[in-house]
Formats: structure tokens, C-alpha cells, sequence
């Protein structure tokens, strides 16, 4: 299926393609070349705004803003000092990605609405610059006389040659994304998006991932910005408004977040509107509007799988190895001392210490609020402890992040399953087994995993589509993919049917006989009882009991803790 | 005395900047949606008023315009709400920012295409002039501001703590699963919470176009002042959004006085970045949990 798409998709690709060359060559009048130009150059700043707003998922609105950065410094070098192009452009890429490198620490760890609002005050703030730094920027009214493109002796001239040369950029820009955008950071991108709070345990550092795409975002649109005033010979204000922004981002929602080629349809078809709208005058706006407002309400993907069928590609091999066999892993058990932790005033954890042995499944039960969920968390690094520590080959881990935590071979699943809907199953297990760095052949460690978890014959669906007691077994899947020597599972059983039950604790022992260090935090004491070495008992933030299952349930402390019983 | 009055001007303006921070506040906590077309419901409060007064005998007090803006942009509120996020209200926050700033589009190039891009300006509240107050001159216009914008506020807080609706709609920002469970519309609340922040907006839009005029433009510079002084009042509070835009006004009216209007909002844009680097969760706003 995907391949005859991918044929098609290739065939609609280079017909578009040449299409376009013969119309821009043959039949554009100049002032149809200087608008297919324009279009370029918007291709290189959408290509970017990909990065930002679709792959990462955050709405930044200084798109514009490093845009303005590219168009100033092209403008304001090149007319001043009469700088020729091969030094002009790498600046206005350099600083407008230097400017991204600077605010990144204040605005790209801040949650959604936070980020879309501090990327807008950038813009405002450079735009009051480009206003009223009137000796360097020419005021309200910019500088006139930019120079042409002048690369060595050839000038490009109007017309064709700058629209060949602007084209010329924009397929190199259409390649670096490419590059970057391979299938296995796209899933990567995926993750971080729709599960944020599981990234960490796919190996992926959400914080090192967006702010790559924050540079990259910036570079494109400096990029863009300087072709833009070589384009116009003349940088103003209008470089860093917000309708340069608005066009921005209605040419990648309207033509696809996610594709190389929405950003050509999106730039492509925005430039042109305008003409084919003339009737609507000063309206035209208005309907731009209106079709930004519809496009996200109908058709969030853009137009781009309209042309193009191909989903996003699996690269990895298809067939199923048939060892189901764990690898044999490096021995070193987990080790928790005296963690605690408070929230406001209460206390979550208060001095819980307990042992994982290779090998040794432990169990984990306690009354709702005892503290197991808080536990995992600390254990893996999701938060962090006010004292105690954690330790795993006498590496102390309390100090790592939850990424660094996830690749030193420490996972876990989470008691509400984090898996993003528009993977399949094959490879969210990928994803997971490329970022934790797994020693082995990716394609062998993932095909192990699924099929010791039974998953087979789902992998190429999507996790938006399986029923809760698969998404479970693809949680632990997506757990084993690093080969992890500990594994945390949080309530892996819950809301099971009796058999899917047992194909958890199957997996389970199957991991544990191969030397994992098993956590199992559950309620269910029947499959408690076919899974466990040893039982450990919760309550109040505190290990009350640990021990042989039969003896931890007979504790008196236990009974009244986790039962309700009082002691007779 | 300088003092004196530049304080009295600083009130004002928080006042009317207080209305825009708490319209916001007011959709935020009805819906947990930004909704990024706040800005342009000042705009379009103030070109209601600029409307309004055109259809009445010159000369008329701008006060009386303030039943028709609260009701055309309540109404307007009541739209973005129907076509900006009731349609996407389950998808992720930032297809709503996307809508919202679309919608913002629409009414930024409306008002445009309509009254043109100059600025415009509406009647005086009641009057021009000043009076005499404790060898003081105080503007009539500023006193006005600060009387309706109090009065509104003062109004909005009798519905939310008195009433019935107003209970259900601090139940549905305090915890919409539980409110839908004790059988709240959470519908009809989101449309309350559009309706009532979008007239705040717009009120706040009557109060400013007359001393700062409005054009269709201003919309951006305004929904940013709003989350500045969300920000620093703590997300989702009234009370905080409040003193945050007092404080807003406060610093433009004061770095204004010694330098000029540009250098104050660049200030009031550096100041932002750097209050988020420190405390990314607001200068009064509480860090919020991880439950994984």
C-alpha cells in the first residue's frame, strides 16, 4: 500500500514540479516571476515554521520576528557597507539564529499560551525598535537601495534569474529539512507532542528537541527575510509586522503542518489569492481570514494529503524475528534510600526505602495516596525528592534527568497509558528503542519486544485505535525497547480481563527470568500472586512491610492499612 | 502635584487596562482556552462606540454608549465562542490560539475595510475639562474611566459571588469534571464566560478611544498588555489580573513621564521576557504538579 503511494506521490511531485517550471519559464509575465519569487521565499520561511508550529507543536508567533531580524540585517549591511551577498546572507541566518539561541531561555520552556505570548511580545519589541531607531533603521520608512544578489561577478538579475536563484534556495532548504526530518525524529517530534509527560521514558530530551526546532525555525526565516528584501530592495517595518506572521502562519495551515511539500502548496497558493481575489478589494483580508479560521476547523492537516496519499513512511524492516528470548543484561538492581517527598503540606513520601534484586519481581500495593505513583515518579525522575536517593550500580541517579535516568536503563510504564494516537504501534517501540540508544540492531530489539509482548499482529496500527488492554502491553513494549536492566510498571494490570491478565504477568516473569529488576505497583492480588518474588506494602508515604506474599497480606499493619481491618 | 497627577492618569489607564485582564480571565477560567482574538474586542468595543455615537445628536456623552458596546460586543463574544471553540473545543489548545488569532483577522481587516486604518476616537465619557480637587487638576475624563471601570468590576463581582449562575461559573473554573457531574452546562458557561470577558473588552475599548483613539490595528499591542498582566497577576486569578494591569500602567505611565511612549513599551516587553525567566509561572502564580 504505502510503497504504490509513495510511486504515486513521486509522480504528483515531479508533474507539480515541472508544471511550475513551465509556467515560471514560458508564460509567467515578470510581474507573475516576481510573484513566484515571493513564493519562494515564503517556501523557506514556512519550511520553518514547520519545525516550530508543526512538529513541535508550539504556536511561536516571532516567526516573523527572525523574518524581520534576516530582512534588517541584509538591508541595513548591504546598503550601508555595500556588503556583497556571500557575506550578508550567512549573517542574517547567523544572528537571527543567535537571537533564537538568546530568548530560548526564557520562552521555550514555558507551557503553550505562554510561549505563544512571549514569542509576540519578541516581535512587538523589535518592531518598536525598527520604528523608532531612526539613525539605523531608517524609521517608519526603512531603507531604500538594497543591493541585488551579487554572488562573485554575476549579478542576478530581475526576473527569471532571481526567481531560478530564490527556487534554487528554496530546494536546498526543502533538502535540509528533509534531512532533518527523518522518520525516526518525526516520531521523536510525535511523542513530545501528544504524550509530553512520557518523552523522557522514550529516551527523547523534549527541551534539546524544540529548541533544535527553535533554530532551525529561525535560520529558515532569516534566510527567508533576506531574500525577501533583495526581492523588494527595500527593508521596512512591514518586514517585522504582524501580517508577514499572519501570512506565515496561514500558508502552513492551509497547505499542511507536517510536509515539505504543504509548505510549497501553502506559500504557492497565499501568493497568489491575492490576484485571483482582486474583486475583494480591502475584504481580501477579511476572506484570509476566514479561511485560516475554516481550514483548522475542517481540514487540520492542510491541504497536502489532498495531493499526497503516503503516510509517514516506516523505514524499518517488516518481518518479525522469531526469537522471543530477552537479551541477557548487565546486573545491577535498584536501590531506593529514604526518599521523601512533600507537597505543600502533605507529605507524599516519608523515608521510603526499598530493594529490587536482577531477577526479582517486587510487588508494590498500598491504599490510594500511600505514595507508589509519587515513588515511580521520583524513581524514574519525573520529580524530584526532597531527601533520600536513589542508586543503581552504585551510580547515584537522584541527580540525573528523566531522559538520562530513561537511557541508563530504567523504565517504566505510566497508570494512565501515554502512548501518542497517531503512531502505530511498531513504531512507538522504535521510537523508544532509537532514542534510549538500545547496543543492539534497532529492527531486532523492537521486533523482540512486540513479540514478547504478544503484539505482532498489531503493529502497524495505530495506538489511537487499540483497545485498552493492548495499549497496556504496548506501554510495556515501548518500556523493554531500551533493554532496560529495571522496570517500573505502574498498575499495568488494571482494568484487564482475566486473560490479558495473564499475558502481562507472563511477560513479566519472561523479563524478570532474563535478569530484569521488576517494580509492579498494582491493586489486583491475584495477579499479585502469580507474579511476585516478594510483596512490599505502602502507607502514609512509608514501606510498612516487605516480604514472601502470603506473610506481607497476614501482617496485622497491613491488613489495617490496606484492607480497613482493624486488628481483633 | 506632577506626581499626584500622574498617578490619578496611571489609575485610569489600569482601570481600563484592568477591564481587558479580566475579560481575559474571565474566558480563560470559563473554558481554559486563550483566546487570542481579545485584543481585537477592544478594538471592536471602541469602533461600536465610534458607531454608536455616529447615529446619535453630536455632542453626546460617552457614557450612554456603554449599554450598546457592552451588548454588540457581548454578542461578538458569543460568536467567537460559537465559531472559534465550540467547533474545536477537544482538540489540542493550540488549534483554539490558531482560530482565535483567525478570528482576529476577520475583525482587524473588517473594521479596516469599513472605517479605514486612521485612528478614531470616541465621545468623552461625560464631558471634557477638569475640575479642581485638593489644588489638584483632575481630568473629568480620568475620573470617569475610573468610576465606570469600578463600577463594572464591582458589578461582575456581586453575579460571581451572589448569584447562582455565578456559583456555577466559579465551579466550572475551579473543576469542569465535577461541575458537569453536579449537572452544570458547561456549555452555557462558556458562552456566560465569551459573552461577559468580550463585553469587559469592549467596555474597556469605550474608555480608551477616546483620550488614545482606537484603530483596527490595535489589537496585538492590547491582548499582550492583557497577558502581561495575567502573567503577573497568576494565571486564571480576577483579583491578580487586576493589580497586574495596574501595575502595567503604572510602569508606562511612570517610564513614559522621563523618557517617552516607545522606550516604555520596549521597557514593558523586556521587563515580560525577563519576569518569565525567573518565574515562569507568574510573579504571584503558584508552580502546578505533575501527576504522571
Amino acid at each position: 500500500m504505502t510503497g504504490m503511494h509513495l510511486g504515486r506521490d513521486r509522480v504528483t511531485l515531479i508533474a507539480g514540479g515541472v508544471a511550475l517550471a513551465v509556467y515560471a519559464t514560458l508564460f509567467a509575465s515578470s510581474y507573475d516571476q516576481r510573484i513566484l519569487t515571493l513564493s519562494g521565499v515564503y517556501v523557506i520561511m514556512v519550511l520553518g515554521y514547520q519545525f516550530i508550529f508543526g512538529h513541535s507543536g508550539a504556536l511561536s508567533l516571532a516567526q516573523g520576528a527572525f523574518f524581520g531580524v534576516g530582512a534588517y540585517v541584509t538591508g541595513i549591511v548591504g546598503s550601508q557597507f555595500g556588503t556583497g551577498f556571500l557575506i550578508t546572507f550567512p549573517l542574517s541566518i547567523a544572528l537571527a539564529t543567535l537571537l533564537a539561541a538568546i530568548v530560548a531561555a526564557p520562552v521555550l520552556r514555558l507551557a503553550s499560551h505562554y510561549f505563544a505570548l512571549a514569542t509576540l511580545a519578541l516581535n512587538q519589541l523589535l518592531l518598536v525598535i525598527a520604528v523608532n531607531w531612526e539613525s539605523v533603521t531608517g524609521g517608519a520608512n526603512g531603507i531604500p537601495g538594497v543591493p541585488p544578489v551579487i554572488l562573485f561577478d554575476w549579478q542576478v538579475g530581475r526576473g527569471l534569474p532571481l526567481l531560478v536563484f530564490v527556487w534554487a534556495l528554496a530546494a536546498a532548504a526543502m533538502l535540509i529539512a528533509h534531512w532533518q526530518l527523518r522518520p525516526s525524529r518525526v516520531s521523536s517530534f510525535t511523542v513530545m507532542r501528544e504524550t509530553p509527560l512520557a518523552a523522557p521514558a522514550f529516551g527523547i530530551e523534549p527541551g534539546l528537541l524544540r529548541f533544535r526546532a527553535f533554530l532551525f525555525s529561525a535560520a529558515f526565516g532569516g534566510a527567508a527575510g533576506a531574500l525577501f528584501v533583495h526581492t523588494n530592495r527595500v527593508v521596512s517595518p512591514e518586514t517585522l509586522g504582524f501580517g508577514i506572521m499572519v501570512t506565515c502562519l496561514t500558508m502552513t495551515v492551509v497547505g499542511g503542518r507536517f510536509r515539505i511539500a504543504g509548505a510549497v502548496i501553502g506559500a504557492l497558493l497565499l501568493t497568489h489569492l491575492p490576484e485571483w481575489f482582486r474583486g475583494l478589494d480591502e475584504y481580501y483580508l477579511v476572506a484570509v481570514g476566514f479561511l485560516l479560521l475554516a481550514m483548522v476547523v475542517f481540514a487540520p492537516n492542510g491541504l497536502a494529503p489532498l495531493f499526497l496519499r503516503a503516510g509517514e513512511p516506516s523505514r524499518l524492516s517488516k518481518t518479525i524475528a522469531g526469537d522471543i528470548e530477552p537479551p541477557a543484561k548487565s546486573t545491577a538492581g535498584l536501590v531506593i534510600e529514604g526518599l521523601s517527598k512533600r507537597y505543600g503540606g502533605v507529605r507524599a513520601l516519608d523515608g521510603a526505602s526499598l530493594q529490587v534484586e536482577p531477577g526479582e519481581i517486587v510487588g508494590l500495593i498500598g491504599p490510594n495516596g500511600a505514595g507508589k505513583t509519587t515513588l515511580a515518579n521520583l524513581v524514574t525522575g519525573i520529580e524530584r525528592g526532597d531527601a533520600g536517593h536513589v542508586e543503581r550500580a552504585s551510580a547515584n541517579l537522584s541527580v540525573l534527568s528523566a531522559t538520562a535516568i530513561a537511557r541508563s536503563g530504567i523504565a517504566r510504564t505510566f497508570q494512565t497509558s501515554q502512548l501518542p494516537d497517531e503512531l502505530t504501534v511498531r513504531q512507538v517501540v522504535s521510537t523508544a528503542a532509537v532514542n534510549l540508544g538500545s547496543t543492539a540492531p534497532a529492527d531486532k530489539v523492537v521486533n523482540g519486544a512486540l513479540a514478547l509482548c504478544k503484539l505482532s499482529d498489531d503493529a502497524d496500527t495505530h495506538c489511537g485505535t487499540l483497545p485498552h488492554g493492548v495499549r497496556r502491553r504496548v506501554e510495556i513494549a515501548r518500556a523493554i525497547a531500551g533493554d532496560p536492566g529495571v522496570l517500573v510498571l505502574d498498575e499495568p494490570a488494571a482494568g484487564l480481563a482475566d486473560e490479558e491478565q495473564r499475558q502481562v504477568a507472563d511477560i513479566c516473569r519472561a523479563l524478570a527470568h532474563a535478569g530484569t529488576a521488576i517494580l509492579l505497583i498494582d491493586h489486583n492480588l491475584e495477579f499479585l500472586r502469580t507474579s511476585v518474588t516478594r510483596l512490599a506494602c505502602m502507607d502514609a508515604g512509608r514501606i510498612i512491610m516487605e516480604g514472601p506474599f502470603d506473610t506481607v497480606l497476614a501482617d496485622p499493619a497491613v491488613r489495617a492499612a490496606y484492607f480497613g481491618m482493624a486488628d481483633q | 502635584m506632577f506626581a499626584a497627577q500622574l498617578a490619578l492618569n496611571a489609575l485610569a489607564l489600569g482601570s481600563a487596562y484592568a477591564l481587558v485582564a479580566i475579560g481575559f480571565v474571565l474566558v480563560l477560567n470559563a473554558t481554559t482556552a486563550v483566546n487570542f482574538a481579545h485584543g481585537e474586542s477592544v478594538v471592536a468595543g471602541g469602533f461600536a462606540a465610534v458607531a454608536i455615537a455616529g447615529l446619535l445628536p453630536a455632542g453626546i456623552p460617552g457614557i450612554v454608549l456603554l449599554p450598546g458596546v457592552l451588548v454588540v460586543t457581548a454578542l461578538l463574544g458569543l460568536i467567537i465562542a460559537g465559531v472559534a471553540y465550540l467547533p474545536i473545543r477537544s482538540r489540542p489548545p493550540v488549534s483554539v490560539f490558531v482560530t482565535t488569532i483567525a478570528f482576529g483577522i476577520i475583525v482587524t481587516n473588517g473594521l479596516n475595510a469599513v472605517f479605514g486604518a486612521a485612528p478614531r476616537t470616541a465621545p468623552a465619557l461625560v464631558g471634557s475639562g477638569a475640575v479642581e480637587f485638593l489644588g489638584v487638576t483632575v481630568s473629568l475624563q480620568s475620573l470617569a474611566i475610573i468610576a465606570t471601570a469600578a463600577l463594572l468590576i464591582g458589578a461582575l463581582a456581586f453575579v460571581l459571588q451572589r448569584t447562582q449562575l455565578g456559583r456555577q461559573f466559579r465551579a466550572c473554573s475551579q473543576d469542569p469534571e465535577m461541575a458537569r457531574a453536579l449537572g452544570i452546562r458547561l456549555v452555557r458557561i462558556t458562552l456566560l464566560g465569551f459573552a461577559l470577558g468580550t463585553a469587559f473588552a469592549g467596555a474597556a475599548g469605550l474608555l480608551l478611544a477616546h483620550q488614545f483613539f482606537v484603530s483596527p490595528s490595535d489589537g496585538g499591542i492590547l491582548i499582550l498588555k492583557a497577558y502581561i498582566a495575567v502573567v503577573i497577576g497568576g494565571w486564571g486569578s480576577l483579583r491578580g489580573a487586576s493589580v497586574g494591569a495596574l501595575l502595567i500602567a503604572v510602569f508606562e505611565v511612570g517610564v513614559a513621564s522621563v523618557s517617552s511612549q516607545p522606550v516604555a513599551e520596549a521597557m514593558l516587553y523586556i521587563a515580560v521576557l525577563l519576569v518569565l525567566f525567573v518565574r515562569p509561572e507568574g510573579v504571584f502564580g503558584e508552580p502546578q504538579r505533575v501527576r504522571a
